[in-house]
C-alpha cells in the first residue's frame, strides 16, 4: 500500500529518510536534475499514505542499435520500509516504460557481487547475469568479501523487442570485463 | 550576456537560433517575464490568462499533434487545466491514444486524474480505479483512493438525487471488493486491507457505521496481517482514534501479544505492540514510576533482541534497535517530567552502546545529536553530525540539527572556527544551486521535457530562499562578531549581505519529521521535547534578529541606499510583486513587532522554574530584554548617527578614490570635488543636544546582573529544598543561561552602534563629550558584569569535572550495567561528556573575556 507516483525535483527536500541510509549516496542537484530533464518517466518514487517517502528509482535509456536499452541507475528502500515489495513495483515500471515507450531491447542493472539478497531478488524477477564487472565498486575498499565487495554483476532482463531473448546469455557470471570496458 | 542575446535578437529578429539563445539567457537569469514563463509569481493574473492562451494556441497549431510525446502531451493538458478548458482536456483523454498514454506515465495520469476531478467525474474515476486495482493488479494506493473517493460522492450534502439507500449500497459493494482483494493478495500486499480500514473511518465521518467493533476488529486484522513488518505502526496509527471501550478491547489484544521471541518477525510484532501501546497511554500512566518500568522493559527487551542479529554484517541495522529508541523517548519524557539530566545521560549511553551495535543507524545518531547539545557537549554532537555524511541539498534540510542556535557553543571567539566552518560549508548548496539549477531548466526545455520545468524552478526558489540559509548566516554572523575585530568595513559588508535577505520571502525546508518519534499521542513529539532553547527558531526569530543587527548596521555604516546602488557591482536581489507598495526599508526596520513575529519568536524558559510540559509561546524575559535594548540603542543613537555620517557624495568620492588608489582607474560618475572642500563634516544645523540614555540602555547590564545573581540565589534555593547533592549542581550547568549570552551579544551589538562615536575627532567635532561620557560608562559595566560571568564559568567548568560528578554519571546508567553493558564503555562515554563539557564552558569563559579586553577601551 504505497503511491507510486512520478518523482519531482522538490523530492530531494524530503529523501532523508532514504538516502541517511548507508547504501545511498546523495548526488549533487545536477545528478537529479540531469535525470528528470532526460528521462522523467523513468524516475519514480514509492510514498506512504501519510506522504513520507519509502523509496525512488532513477533510470535512464541509453545504447544504439541492439544495445538501446533501459537502466537502472539507482533503486533504493528506506530501512523501514523494507520487504514490502516495493523494489519490484518499482522495477516493473521501469520495465514497463522501458519496453513501451523507449522500446529498449533490455533492461540492466549493476549490482555488488556480494550483495546475494538482491541478486536472488533480481534473479526472482527475471534478470541474470550477462557479465562481471572488475572493480566497479572499487572506491570502497575490499572487505569481509573480499573481490565480490567490489565487483559487480550486470544483470539483464530481455524485453517484448527481443523475443529471442539475445540480450542474455547463460554464463554470464563467468564473462568478465574491467570497469573501463562499461559505461 | 542576456542583453547579449537580446541586441542580437533584435537585429536579426528572424533568427531563430538566436531568439532560441535568448529565451535561454534569460531562463538562465530567471527573467521569466522576458522568458514569457506564465507561472512566475510575479505575474500578474490577467497577464497569467493571455499567456496560457497564447501557448494554447501554439500548441494546436503546430504541426506535430501533441500526444506525439507523453511530455508534450502533458504540456498540453496543463495548458487547458489552467484555462480550465476541462471538456476540450477531455475529448484529448478519452481517445485510444490519450488512454494508452495514460497506462503509460504517471505523470500523465496525474493530471488526468485531476481533470477528471475537476470535471465531477469522480464515479469515472473510482470505476477506472476499480477496474485497474482487480484486472491489471495496480496496487498503487492512488487507485484504492479514487475508489473510496467515489464511493462516498454519493453522500455528498450537494447532491440530493441519491436516495441514502442508494449510497449505503455502493459503500457494501465497495467493501465486498476490498474483501475480496484483500482475500486474493494475503499478505502479498497490504493495500486492500488497510483499505478497509480507510472506509470504516470515512463510513463513521458520515455517520453510517453500524457496528462499533468493526474498526477495532479491522486494526487486529490488520495487525495479525502485517504486524511483522515495521510499517505497521505507521499504518495504524491514522485510525486510532477510539472511544473508550475500543480502547480498552485494542488495548487487551495488543497486551496479550506473546512477549517472548525467536525469529526477527516476533520481535518486530513486539516492537509493534509497544509502538502501539504507547501511543494511547494517557498523561496519568506517565508517571516517573511507569516510564521507569518501561525503560527497564525496553531495554531488557533490546539487549535480548540483539542476540538475534549477532551474525548481521557490520553494514546491516539490527532488529531491536526501535527499542532502544523506544527507551530513549522514555528517558527523555523522564526528563521532562524531572528536570534531572542523568536520564539524558543514560539515553546517550543507550545510543552510544546501540551505535556499537548498527553502526549505520542514522536514527541513533540523530537521537544523539539533539541529546548532546541539550547536555552542552556541542563537540560531541558535531561528531555524529559528520559521521552521518550529510551532503548535498541535505546541508539544506538537516543542518539545523548541528546548526540550530549553534552561536550559543561557538567558540570563535577563541579561535575555534568549527561550528563557523560547519556555517560556511552548509551554504555551498546555495551556490551550486544558483548555479546548476537554471541550466537543467533550459535542458528541460531543449528536451521538450515540459512536464519538469515547473517542479524545477520551484525547487531552485525554495532552496534560494530557504529560511534555513538565513537561519545559518544569521548564526554565523554573530559568531563572526565574536571572532572578528568589529570595524568600518564588517559592519558595512554585513548590512548589504542582511538587506539582501530581509525582504525574502522565506521557504521552511527543513526536515523535521525525519526523527522516529514514539511519544504517546498525549504529549508532544521527541523532536519540539529537545530543542536546545525550548523551540524551534522560524520566520519570527529570523525576521527579530534581522531587524535588530540591520538596524545596528545601518546606523553604524556610512553606506545609505543611494551609495550602496552606485557602489555596489553584480545582481541585485529579483524584485517581487507588489513590492513599490511598501514602506522604505528604514521606516519597517524601526516598526516593533508583530503579535504574529511576538508569537513565533520562540524563547528559553528556566530549566528549574519550569513545569512539567506547559510552556508558552513567547520571548523569555531575557532574548525580549535584548531585543528592547536594541530598540532603545537604536532610537537613542539615531538622531547623533544621522548628524555625524557624512553626506552621500562625500561617501561617494571617498569611496571613488580607495578605488582609484587600488585599481588605478576611477569610479564613473563619481564627482571627487566633494573631498576638497575643507570640512567635510560642517553642517548648517547646530549637532543635537546629547540627551541621557534611555532606562533600558542604561540598566540593562544592571539588570541582567541581577538576573544572574537571582538564578543563582534560586538555585541555592532549590538546592535547599531538594537534598543538596552535586547532582543538582550537574543539573543546572547543563547549558549557559541566557543572561551569559545575551550579554555577550549585547555587548558586541553596543560595539556595532558606538564604533562611531569613538573617534575623538567626531567627537569635538559634534560637541558629543556628554555622549562619549556615558557611552563610556556603559561600556565599563557591561565588561564588569561580563568578566563576573566569565569567572563563575571558570568555576563551573572546574565542577564538571570532578570525581562526584564523574561518579554521578556513571550511577544514572545502572539498568545497562547491572544488564551486562560493559563498564569501561560506559566510563568512556562519561570521559568523553565530561571532556565536551568542559571545553566548551571553558572556552566561553576564556571569549568572554578576550571579548572583554578588545573592547574595554
Amino acid at each position: 500500500m504505497s503511491v507510486l507516483r512520478p518523482f519531482k525535483a522538490t523530492d530531494m527536500f524530503k529523501f532523508n529518510n532514504i538516502n541517511l541510509d548507508i547504501w545511498t549516496e546523495t548526488y549533487g542537484i545536477g545528478f537529479y536534475l540531469s535525470y528528470l530533464s532526460r528521462w522523467p518517466d523513468l524516475c519514480s518514487v514509492q510514498e506512504a499514505p501519510s506522504g513520507r517517502m519509502m523509496g525512488y528509482v532513477i533510470g535512464k535509456a541509453e545504447g544504439s542499435n541492439t544495445d538501446w536499452h533501459g537502466h537502472v541507475t539507482a533503486i533504493t528502500v528506506a530501512p523501514e520500509y523494507r520487504r514490502l515489495g516495493l523494489a519490484r513495483k518499482m522495477m516493473g515500471l521501469l520495465e514497463m516504460v522501458s519496453d513501451e515507450i523507449y522500446k529498449g531491447f533490455f533492461v540492466d542493472l549493476y549490482v555488488r557481487c556480494a550483495n546475494s539478497v538482491a541478486i536472488d531478488m533480481y534473479e526472482g524477477m527475471g534478470y541474470s547475469v550477462y557479465r562481471r564487472v572488475r572493480g566497479y565498486y572499487g572506491n570502497i575498499g575490499l572487505g569481509k568479501g573480499g573481490r565480490d565487495e567490489e565487483d559487480a554483476f550486470d544483470m539483464r532482463k530481455p524485453m517484448s523487442r527481443d523475443p529471442r531473448r539475445r540480450s542474455v546469455r547463460s554464463n554470464g557470471r563467468d564473462m568478465i570485463v574491467s570497469a573501463h570496458d562499461v559505461s | 550576456m542576456v542583453l547579449m542575446f537580446e541586441e542580437a535578437y533584435k537585429q536579426q529578429p528572424t533568427n531563430e537560433e538566436l531568439g532560441a539563445q535568448t529565451f535561454f539567457a534569460n531562463v538562465r537569469a530567471s527573467h521569466w517575464k522576458s522568458a514569457q514563463q506564465a507561472n512566475d509569481p510575479a505575474t500578474p493574473p490577467t497577464m497569467k490568462t493571455i499567456l496560457y492562451k497564447l501557448a494554447h494556441r501554439l500548441v494546436t497549431s503546430s504541426p506535430t499533434p501533441s500526444y506525439q510525446s507523453n511530455d508534450r502531451f502533458h504540456l498540453h493538458l496543463s495548458v487547458l487545466q489552467e484555462l480550465e478548458l476541462y471538456d476540450d482536456a477531455h475529448k484529448l483523454l478519452d481517445s485510444d491514444i490519450g488512454r494508452a498514454i495514460c497506462t503509460t506515465s504517471l505523470s500523465c495520469n496525474e493530471i488526468r486524474r485531476n481533470i477528471w476531478r475537476k470535471r465531477g467525474m469522480i464515479v469515472d474515476e473510482g470505476k477506472l480505479a476499480m477496474q485497474r486495482i482487480s484486472e491489471k493488479h495496480d496496487r498503487n494506493w492512488l487507485e484504492f483512493l479514487s475508489v473510496l473517493d467515489a464511493t462516498f460522492s454519493y453522500f455528498s450534502p450537494s447532491d440530493e438525487s441519491i436516495s441514502p439507500v442508494e449510497g449505503l449500497e455502493h459503500v457494501r459493494k465497495t467493501k465486498e471488493f476490498f474483501v475480496r482483494i484483500a482475500g486474493e493478495d494475503g499478505a502479498k500486499d497490504r493495500s486492500a486491507a488497510l483499505a478497509l480500514l480507510e472506509l470504516e473511518k470515512r463510513a463513521r465521518v458520515h455517520g453510517i457505521s453500524k457496528d462499533s467493533t468493526r474498526l477495532v476488529i479491522l486494526m487486529q486484522d490488520y495487525f495479525n496481517r502485517v504486524g511483522h513488518k515495521a510499517c505497521c505502526f505507521e499504518d495504524l496509527k491514522p485510525y486510532i482514534e477510539l472511544g473508550e471501550n475500543e480502547l480498552t478491547d485494542w488495548t487487551s489484544f495488543l497486551q496479550a501479544v506473546p512477549r517472548s521471541f525467536d525469529t526477527p518477525e516476533e520481535l518486530q510484532r513486539l516492537i509493534n505492540t509497544h509502538k502501539l501501546l504507547r501511543y494511547n497511554l494517557t498523561q496519568s500512566e506517565l508517571s516517573v514510576e511507569a516510564e521507569t518500568a518501561r525503560v527497564a522493559l525496553y531495554i531488557e527487551q533490546y539487549l535480548e533482541g540483539l542476540k538475534l542479529g549477532s551474525n548481521l554484517l557490520s553494514t546491516e541495522l539490527q532488529y531491536a534497535d526501535d527499542l532502544a529508541l523506544l527507551a530513549t523517548n522514555s528517558l527523555v519524557t523522564l526528563w521532562r517530567i524531572t528536570s534531572n539530566e542523568e536520564y539524558l545521560f543514560s539515553a546517550v549511553t543507550l545510543l552510544e552502546f546501540a551505535l556499537t551495535k548498527s553502526k549505520q543507524s542514522f536514527q541513533a545518531r540523530l537521537a544523539l545529536i539533539r541529546l548532546y547539545r541539550l547536555l552542552g557537549a556541542p563537540s560531541l554532537a558535531v561528531d555524529h553530525y559528520r559521521a552521518m555524511g550529510v551532503k548535498q541539498v541535505q546541508n539544506d534540510t538537516l543542518s539545523h540539527f548541528l546548526l540550530s542556535r549553534a552561536s550559543t557553543f561557538s567558540l570563535a571567539s577563541t579561535g575555534d572556527l568549527t561550528l563557523a566552518t560547519e556555517c560556511l560549508e552548509s551554504t555551498q548548496i546555495y551556490l551550486s544551486n544558483s548555479q546548476e539549477t537554471a541550466d537543467f531548466v533550459v535542458r528541460a526545455f531543449q528536451g521538450e521535457r515540459y512536464s519538469q520545468i515547473p517542479e524545477f524552478i520551484i525547487f531552485e526558489e525554495r532552496l534560494d530562499n530557504s529560511l534555513q540559509r538565513d537561519i545559518v548566516k544569521m548564526e554565523y554572523l554573530r559568531m563572526r562578531l565574536t571572532h572578528e575585530q568589529i570595524t568600518s568595513d564588517v559592519i558595512d559588508m554585513e548590512l548589504i549581505e542582511l538587506k539582501f535577505i530581509f525582504d525574502r520571502t522565506h521557504y521552511d525546508n527543513r526536515d523535521f519529521d525525519i526523527m522516529s518519534n514514539y511519544q504517546p499521542k498525549v504529549s508532544s513529539d521527541i523532536f519540539s521535547q529537545t530543542n536546545l532553547l525550548e523551540k524551534n527558531e522560524s520566520h519570527g526569530w529570523l525576521k527579530t534578529f534581522l531587524k535588530v543587527y540591520i538596524r545596528a548596521f545601518q546606523q553604524g555604516s556610512d553606506l545609505d541606499d543611494s551609495v550602496e546602488e552606485k557602489l555596489l557591482i553584480g545582481d541585485r536581489p529579483k524584485q517581487s510583486f507588489g513590492e513599490d507598495s511598501r514602506p522604505p526599508l528604514r521606516q519597517r526596520l524601526a516598526e516593533p513587532l508583530t503579535e504574529e513575529e511576538l508569537a513565533e519568536v520562540t524563547f528559553f524558559e528556566n530549566i528549574v522554574a519550569r513545569s512539567q510540559d506547559s510552556f508558552s509561546p513567547q520571548l523569555t524575559q531575557d532574548e525580549l530584554l535584548f531585543v528592547q535594548f536594541a530598540r532603545a540603542l537604536a532610537e537613542w543613537l539615531e538622531l547623533y548617527h544621522d548628524y555625524t555620517r557624512p553626506p552621500p557624495n562625500v561617501v561617494l568620492a571617498e569611496a571613488a578614490k580607495q578605488t582609484e588608489l587600488k585599481t588605478g582607474y576611477p569610479l564613473k560618475g563619481v564627482d571627487l570635488a566633494a573631498l576638497n572642500r575643507s570640512s567635510p563634516t560642517k553642517k548648517d544645523e547646530e549637532p543635537p543636544a546629547v540627551t541621557e540614555p534611555p532606562e533600558q540602555v542604561a540598566r540593562f547590564f544592571e539588570t541582567l546582573k541581577v538576573r544572574f545573581d537571582e538564578t543563582r540565589r534560586n538555585r541555592s534555593l532549590i538546592e535547599s529544598l531538594h537534598v543538596a547533592t552535586l547532582v543538582q549542581e550537574v543539573r543546572d550547568i547543563r547549558i549557559f543561561r541566557p543572561e551569559e549570552l545575551t550579554g555577550y551579544q549585547a555587548l558586541l551589538l553596543f560595539v556595532v552602534e558606538t564604533l562611531r562615536f569613538k573617534s575623538t575627532v567626531v567627537v569635538k567635532a559634534n560637541k558629543f563629550g556628554a555622549l562619549a561620557a556615558s557611552l563610556k560608562l556603559i561600556r565599563g559595566g557591561a565588561i564588569e558584569v561580563l568578566r563576573d560571568i566569565s569567572s563563575e564559568l571558570v568555576k563551573q567548568s572546574e565542577i564538571v569535572a570532578t570525581q562526584e560528578n564523574r561518579n554521578t554519571l556513571i550511577d544514572a546508567c545502572v539498568t545497562m550495567t547491572s544488564r551486562g553493558v560493559d563498564a569501561d564503555f560506559l566510563s568512556n562515554v562519561t570521559q568523553k561528556i565530561i571532556d565536551s563539557r568542559k571545553k566548551v564552558i571553558e572556552g566561553v569563559s576564556k571569549g568572554i573575556e578576550r571579548i572583554c579586553s578588545t573592547y574595554s577601551k
